[in-house]
């Protein structure tokens, strides 16, 4: 190992991204252009779901029903429909996500305090504003039950069913908004861009025919990795800053802990996507085979498996094992923790000495097949 | 045009393909297998999220609600804990997505009606978060209705039909793979397809023998014919696999007809090649056509519904989501799958996916011919 030897590398991989503007907007930009775009996209309040009513009842009881139902922003009366057919139809071209039938005995039956006849239908193929549209008619109908019930027995008049008060307090994101805390865990995502660029880098010389004239050099094959990887992180660093600045100030994100600390986990995080990436790259000779290799095992797992959409307690074991190999989703934690706990190292220290021992081990083992594959 | 020649080219690129036998094993197995991980592991309900307890009243009241909350399982008891303090740091570290705090005399509370239990959740993930809320609220308005039946000296039986009943149609059983593994399988045949075509001339520019290929007795339209094969063909392999990993292992039936559900497949590959070509020719390296890429795919992605509905986004953006080919797409796959769509419910997609690919492949086709000099 030679310092001198291993800037030169990276010194020749820099003009390669410098080289031309082109390349060099895209690398820098497409993480943060990402983000952005993920970012309004995901957080946008479910609103405006679009439910059909079937009134079999027509009473002035059912009629104020569905009035309350559809009073929000939440749920839209797309249409009112006169038979079950019809409901099919619009489930069928997708056009509403929930129905709502209402039986002929409505009125009466919530007079004699029989119960509520209706019934909800959701789009099982679009569970997320199903779901939306079952909880928004059902906390609906328990208020109109309820106030029928409570009419009804004179002698329990002003008091509520609900019997149990629920205090919820969501801490560091007190409306439970999902922009505050997705928009950190994207940045993981987003930064893993950089070491898919790395991946091309081995195979770009084997393609080109370039990687033999520089294992003719002196320069030792540690150097030659390392080299390769230190411009990415330059690049990657770079959007650490630029991403942070666009979340806290674009987006509003709360970031309560040290950006020093912040910084400086991102370069152990970077140190340990790269060497994945030029390990990944490594077994290609060609930059096609090095991108779509890449794809399956640092890009589609980066997204799934990294615990930002789904919680990775959640996972089968398999899966956990697998998330635990990935750089992205320790630091995911620490993106997390930094910008809204605003937690120190005493809290994050285990996942900086995982993406160390993973940069360490990637890097070794890719040091170990350069000699048998290539050297 | 000349069939033997496009032919001709077309065998180059697999030739190309088969001296790196791993890109092409890859893109198809590791596609099928990759989705059958992360399909495996995110079709699944939330559980196991760590709760913490602080049962500050210790009596038969509280227990029960405790326990009611382990039985939805969506938690697991992390701790019982005697301070705020603990839950607190817990918080803090995240080890923990929940906390019930039941305050001290809640039993006697409770027969008067006025009881208080606190819930914190962790807000730096909010989707866990929100999970645990919804469990949560449904044990305890649950509880508390009975507990209010039984003041009231009411059967619980006779209110039973104020609880409105629930249907979900196409996904009775509610398997999360119903709409997840759809989604998925649309989406990475879309990445596949956009990066085999972004490949094909970025490659050759690259190399240098994109010169070689154009002083070649190749009209320009035999080029990029020639070049489109290989890459439909192994679009058309991918989703066939991908498909079989969706309908065998993870049960998605396939309700609709699976003739149409291919023909539409194909017209896809066809729309996403034209974007592909575009991207190829613009790219002055592989590395560039990568990127493009992924900034392509993620729009895509965005618009696809597969993440958040295009319901609830900014107008502006719902008017995107119509010109976006993935969106039309996906909307196909599943009506297919899950509804047993046919023509007469499909059309809109498919005029929609039409008139963008004619659009689309007109200007592509007029692009990448002007650019190949």
């Amino acid at each position: 190992m030679a310092f001198r030897h291993l800037m030169a590398v990276a010194r020749k991989e820099l003009a390669h991204i410098l080289r031309d503007g082109w390349t060099l907007s895209l690398v820098l930009f497409t993480p943060l252009l990402v983000l952005i775009l993920m970012a309004y996209a995901l957080s946008a309040d479910i609103q405006h779901v679009p439910i059909a009513v079937l009134d079999r009842d027509r009473s002035p009881a059912s009629r104020t029903f569905v009035a309350q139902i559809t009073a929000g922003d939440d749920l839209e009366l797309y249409a009112t429909v006169e038979d079950l057919g019809a409901v099919e139809d619009l489930f069928t071209r997708g056009e509403i996500k929930g129905a709502l039938i209402i039986a002929p005995t409505f009125a009466a039956d919530v007079a004699s305090l029989k119960g509520m006849p209706i019934q909800i239908i959701i789009d099982g193929t679009e569970p997320e504003t199903g779901g939306f549209a079952v909880e928004q008619i059902g906390r609906r109908a328990a208020e109109f039950a309820n106030a029928a019930i409570v009419n009804q027995l004179a002698g329990a008049a002003g008091e509520s069913l609900q019997t149990i008060d629920l205090r919820v307090r969501a801490w560091y994101n007190p409306s439970l908004e999902p922009r505050v805390d997705l928009i950190p865990g994207l940045i993981s995502l987003v930064l893993a861009f950089p070491a898919l660029s790395a991946a091309l880098t081995l195979a770009r010389e084997r393609e080109h025919g370039t990687l033999e004239q520089l294992l003719a050099t002196p320069i030792g094959r540690g150097d030659l990795l390392l080299g390769k990887i230190v411009p990415y992180i330059i690049v990657g660093l770079i959007n650490v800053i630029l991403i942070t600045a666009v979340a806290r100030v674009w987006f509003r994100v709360p970031f309560n802990g040290n950006f020093a600390l912040y910084f400086g986990l991102s370069a152990l995080f970077m140190f340990a996507a790269l060497s994945m990436g030029v390990l990944v790259g490594m077994f290609m000779r060609t930059q096609a085979a090095a991108l779509a290799l890449s794809f399956l095992l640092l890009f589609f797992p980066a997204f799934f498996l990294t615990g930002i959409f789904f919680p990775i307690v959640a996972m089968p074991e398999i899966a956990r094992l697998e998330a635990m190999g990935l750089p992205g989703t320790h630091y995911a934690i620490i993106t997390r923790g930094v910008f809204l706990p605003g937690v120190g190292i005493e809290v994050l220290w285990p996942y900086a000495v995982m993406l160390i021992f993973l940069g360490v081990v990637f890097t070794a083992l890719a040091a170990l097949f350069f000699r048998k594959k290539i050297g | 045009m000349n069939l033997r020649r496009i032919l001709s080219l077309a065998w180059k690129d697999t030739l190309h393909l088969r001296h790196d036998w791993w890109l092409p094993a890859f893109m198809l197995l590791g596609g099928a297998m990759e989705l059958l991980l992360i399909g495996w592991a995110t079709s699944r309900p939330v559980t196991n999220l760590p709760l913490m307890v602080l049962d500050g009243d210790q009596s038969r009241a509280s227990r029960t609600f405790v326990s009611a909350v382990m039985n939805t399982g969506t938690f697991v008891l992390e701790d019982y804990v005697r301070d705020e303090v603990a839950i607190r740091e817990a918080l803090a570290r995240g080890t923990i997505y929940a906390a019930v705090i039941i305050p001290p005399g809640y039993a006697e509370q409770i027969i008067r009606g006025e009881s208080t239990i606190a819930v914190l959740l962790n807000g730096a993930e909010s989707i866990p978060a929100t999970e645990a809320l919804r469990a949560i609220e449904g044990v305890s308005s649950e509880l508390g209705l009975a507990i209010m039946l039984e003041r009231m000296g009411l059967d619980p039986q006779d209110v039973e039909g104020f609880l409105p009943s629930l249907r979900v149609w196409f996904n009775e059983s509610l398997s999360e793979a119903y709409y997840t593994t759809p989604a998925e399988l649309g989406l990475m045949m879309e990445f596949t397809v956009l990066l085999f075509a972004a490949l094909s001339f970025s490659r050759e520019r690259e190399l240098g023998t994109l010169e070689q290929l154009l002083v070649m007795p190749y009209s320009r339209l035999e080029l990029i014919v020639g070049k489109s094969i290989p890459v439909i063909a192994i679009g058309f392999i991918d989703f066939l696999l991908m498909l079989g990993v969706v309908h065998f292992f993870f049960d998605v039936p396939i309700r609709g007809s699976l003739f149409l559900l291919l023909i539409l497949a194909l017209g896809y590959i066809l729309v996403e090649l034209g974007k592909g070509m575009v991207i190829s020719v613009v790219s002055r390296t592989q590395h560039q056509a990568f990127l493009l890429v992924l900034l392509v795919g993620m729009v895509d992605f965005m618009f696809t519904g597969y993440a958040a509905p295009v319901e609830s986004m900014p107008a502006i953006l719902q008017y995107l989501a119509n010109i976006v080919p993935a969106q039309h797409w996906l909307e196909i796959v599943r009506g297919i799958m899950l509804k047993a769509s046919d023509l007469r419910v499909l059309w809109p997609q498919i005029v929609a996916l039409i008139v963008l690919g004619l659009f689309i492949g007109t200007f592509s086709f007029r692009y990448v011919r002007r650019a190949l000099y």
